[in-house]
């Protein structure tokens, strides 16, 4: 009892939350003109026919681009194919070229999937203001300081859900249900620390899979029936 | 009989300490209404730290209150656990001492509540924090041992079938449960569950405090745990009192006993599975909650209630009505008890529906309609089987004497305090506020009314006191 | 007091002397006369039976009317014109129109919004639970989410009348629970 009131220090009782991707929603994105492979295209002329997930990369990176291109290759498979979106890898390096993003495309064969498109532009500026994007030129070696961003775009050209870091597929499929205009009444903020949530729900397919907390959840119901029956099956009956 | 005569003196030691605890605690909610009505002047932190203790003490004591009388009462079926009643007593008594230092002297304020991570925002004694946790484990162990006791006993007589009543499903059962066993054990098993999912609570409770920040809970686990258990316990100790009911009511009427039907053996096992899920109610405003978890709680919550309450109002009525009735105070507590239920039930089912929680929740709607079936509902069927146990001790019959005036001093005193808590809760006043801003111009009138009201209802508790004491000190006298 | 709350009330208590009533009404019949019927038993079984199928049934045409209405489905089909973000803490409120973050504590901004605009509260609290409760110039409680740490909640509303509205808390936070305050215009 005396160790029990031994009271350690409380450490992270001012769980620091991560705000950033609450910026900007609801805000236009810059209507820029961009080049793909079939030619010049205005981001409106994308948007209006499907919802964009904006990627941000350049082809030198040698940090987190392609690590996150990865991740969203792979985190795309798993998402419900039913849903609509096209996935825009815009660089922001006025150094790349179409041909650059084409090799990258190809790099990580993507070339061929028509949910894909590989870009540049020259109005990458503008772009950047109106997402809140500020990558950071670092040192001679053309490398940028800049996060991995990937900025979810509705078909009225509204930002509807931002993903900063390397997230996992149900971040990635809330994204994709917030630009397809799906209201969902809440979401987590991305804090990967808590223990036992409670659900991990997958809006891509609009359910919730059960988490540890869940399990946790259903442990009082679950140990008082076994008790019920261990109790009632080891109890001698008097009645006849 | 010595066994017997030891659980009637543990029992008569319960029904003193209740009572007791409840005085203060009725005061304690007193001083707040006053305080809320700017006739006394308290701070923040003694405001809360009473509001604190008003709600544990309040639940503890009436959900001991329900499990002493099924106990008592069940010795007429099984041999009734003693042990175990003691163990309780006392884990009960150290469970309360420490959790009124915790909040009087280490100024402990999270509300009965403690949402997950009040309890680590400490603007208290760094002390009182462990050791509310600690005062929590030990009348949770308690409690755990006793109910588990409880249900031990019955299983020895009955399988688990026959006492849940199943084989009253069938044509012709040949067996007969008795409606208290089948209610007692629905009950207890709902008992062990909240008691669980509370030492689960404690234990991620315990495991963040002392993990130094590797271990952090889930926000939204916790308030489901605590409404788990919070909800769930509050509404379990209803149906203790209610079993005793079902025992009493009939015998001190004067009229036959109750038989389990179908659809009686039907209302129970449904309450025992919905009650489980009923408390996502307490959620509806916490839009993370899954929508499924949401309606469900809405539709559970109309359910877990309605099967037990209709059952036992039909069987209630329906034996009063046009026959010929003994009456005493004990049934006349029971019957008033069981309509307190019945319009705390109606505020509770207004609340439970998501569209009006949206302009409900946390205002003093929440307290009126809890405050209605507990000190107009189940308080009175405690008070009910106190008295008829009382007498019983002191091995007289029903007096007569102030029973108006208690009925009376009851009735009043109760309906002007519940009322004043509608009256707020429908003019949006929120709860839980220690002064209420200017905005809310009727807000204080209505706590120095209740307060007034809430006395009148003291006094008539004062009464049954001091008529319950003389009678149970009369059999703790006797004989030493 | 509101419509809404003036209609829930009003229905509260007429239920609630309708069950008066009823009780007072059988404790009376009883005793005087004595026994009608031996067995005690009004109705029979299977009249118990229909009549808890009734209330059933009511409850669950009642609750597939009023389940639709909730506020997780409020203007789901719109898109808000609107963004407020909202961080609770103890004991204040930051309301602001741009992201709350360590760049915007959100302290001080006067929010001003349009009469039939759809806003979206985007509700989250940065240590303990809050409750966001919105009331209105008459004091009425309109509409309400918590506010629970590591969780956003969002609340779409359209404000009909023009005035001040104002934001206090509906979840206990701590000692200056009562006093944790912002409000807002509509214009």
């Amino acid at each position: 009892m005396i160790l029990l009131l031994w009271a350690p220090k409380l450490y992270a009782l001012t769980p620091v939350y991560n705000l950033d991707e609450e910026t900007n929603i609801y805000q236009p994105v810059a209507d820029i003109r961009v080049t793909t492979e079939e030619g010049g295209i205005y981001l409106s002329e994308i948007y209006s026919g499907r919802p964009i997930i904006l990627t941000l990369v350049y082809t030198r990176c040698a940090g987190v681009c392609n690590p996150l291109l990865m991740r969203l290759k792979e985190n795309i498979e798993l998402i419900d194919p039913k849903r609509e979106f096209t996935i825009l890898v815009l660089s922001f390096d006025p150094l790349d070229t179409l041909e650059d993003m084409q090799g990258m495309a190809k790099r990580f064969t993507l070339d061929e999937d028509p949910r894909w498109e590989f870009a540049v532009s020259r109005e990458i500026d503008k772009l950047n203001r109106s997402i809140g994007f500020n990558p950071v030129r670092a040192g001679a070696k053309r490398q940028f300081d800049h996060e991995a961003l990937l900025i979810g775009i509705n078909r009225n050209g509204l930002i509807t859900k931002k993903l900063i870091g390397l997230r996992n597929e149900a971040a990635l499929g809330a994204m994709i249900v917030e630009i397809n205009d799906v209201f969902v009444p809440s979401y987590p903020l991305p804090d990967n620390k808590r223990s036992f949530s409670c659900f991990n729900y997958d809006p891509a397919t609009g359910k919730n899979s059960p988490g540890w907390g869940l399990l946790v959840l259903s442990l009082p119901a679950t140990l008082t029936l076994l008790l019920v029956l261990v109790i009632g099956i080891n109890s001698n009956h008097e009645h006849h | 009989m010595m066994e017997r005569t030891t659980l009637a003196r543990t029992t008569s030691i319960w029904i003193i300490a209740i009572l007791l605890l409840f005085i203060l605690s009725v005061v304690l909610g007193i001083i707040m209404r006053l305080s809320q009505g700017g006739v006394i002047s308290q701070s923040p932190v003694v405001f809360y730290s009473q509001m604190t203790t008003h709600g544990f003490t309040m639940i503890g004591i009436w959900f001991v209150a329900g499990m002493v009388g099924v106990n008592y009462l069940m010795q007429r079926y099984v041999s009734a656990p003693v042990k175990s009643n003691i163990f309780a007593l006392l884990f009960t008594i150290i469970g309360v001492v420490l959790l009124w230092v915790t909040t009087f002297v280490g100024k402990f304020h999270t509300g009965w509540t403690f949402l997950y991570p009040l309890p680590f925002k400490i603007a208290w004694a760094g002390w009182a924090t462990p050791l509310f946790f600690v005062s929590l484990t030990i009348l949770g162990v308690g409690w755990l041992v006793w109910s588990v006791s409880l249900l031990m006993a019955i299983f020895k007589k009955y399988s688990i079938t026959r006492a849940l009543a199943w084989q009253h499903f069938g044509k012709n059962p040949s067996f007969e449960t008795p409606p208290f066993i089948l209610i007692t054990v629905i009950t207890l098993i709902g008992v062990i569950t909240c008691l669980l999912a509370a030492v689960l609570l404690i234990v991620l409770f315990f495991a963040e405090y002392f993990s130094s920040g590797t271990f952090v809970n889930d926000p939204l686990l916790m308030k489901n745990l605590t409404y788990f258990f919070g909800h769930t316990i509050a509404n379990e100790m209803l149906y203790l009192g209610l079993a005793t009911l079902y025992e009493l009511f009939p015998e001190v009427s004067g009229r036959p006993k109750w038989k389990t039907t179908w659809y009686v053996a039907l209302a129970w096992n449904c309450t025992l599975v919905f009650i489980l899920t009923a408390f996502f109610h307490h959620m509806y405003m916490d839009f993370v909650q899954p929508e499924s978890f949401q309606i469900v709680g809405q539709v559970a919550s109309y359910l877990a209630s309605l099967p037990a309450a209709v059952v036992t109002v039909f069987s209630v009525l329906t034996l009063i009505y046009r026959n010929s009735i003994r009456w005493s105070l004990t049934n006349v507590l029971y019957f008033m008890g069981v309509a307190g239920w019945v319009i705390g039930g109606l505020g509770a089912v207004i609340d439970a529906t998501i569209t009006n929680n949206l302009v409900l929740h946390n205002t003093l709607w929440v307290p009126a309609h809890f405050h209605t079936y507990n000190a107009m509902g189940n308080v009175l069927f405690s008070l009910a089987f106190f008295n008829w146990a009382a007498n019983r001790f002191a091995g007289i019959g029903e007096s007569g004497g102030a029973n108006r005036l208690k009925i009376a001093l009851l009735l009043v005193g109760g309906t002007g305090f519940l009322l004043m808590f509608y009256l707020g809760g429908a003019y949006s006043i929120p709860r839980r506020f220690n002064i209420y801003p200017m905005e809310f111009s009727l807000a204080a009138s209505f706590a120095r009314i209740a307060a007034v009201f809430a006395a009148v209802y003291l006094a008539a508790v004062l009464i049954f006191f001091w008529d319950i004491l003389r009678k149970c000190l009369k059999l703790l006298t006797y004989s030493r | 007091m509101s419509d809404k709350h003036e209609f829930i009330l009003v229905l509260f208590l007429l239920l609630a002397a309708l069950v008066a009533i009823v009780f007072v009404y059988v404790y009376l019949s009883s005793g005087a006369k004595s026994s009608q019927k031996e067995d005690g038993k009004g109705l029979n079984n299977t009249q118990r039976f229909w009549f808890f199928l009734l209330l059933t049934a009511a409850l669950f045409i009642f609750a597939s009317f009023t389940i639709p209405k909730s506020p997780y489905y409020l203007f789901e089909k719109e898109s808000p014109s609107r963004v407020v973000f909202v961080a609770a803490q103890q004991y204040y409120w930051a309301l602001s129109s741009e992201a709350i973050g360590p760049g915007n504590p959100g302290a001080g901004e006067a929010i001003e919004l349009k009469r039939g605009e759809l806003v979206e509260f985007r509700v989250t609290s940065l240590d303990v639970n809050h409750g966001f409760g919105i009331y209105d110039e008459s004091n009425n409680l309109i509409a309400q989410t918590q506010a629970m740490p590591g969780y956003v909640n969002r609340l779409r509303w359209k404000f009909e009348k023009p005035g001040t509205y104002k934001v206090l808390c509906l979840e206990f936070c701590g000692l200056a629970h009562a006093v944790m305050r912002a409000s807002f215009t509509v214009r």
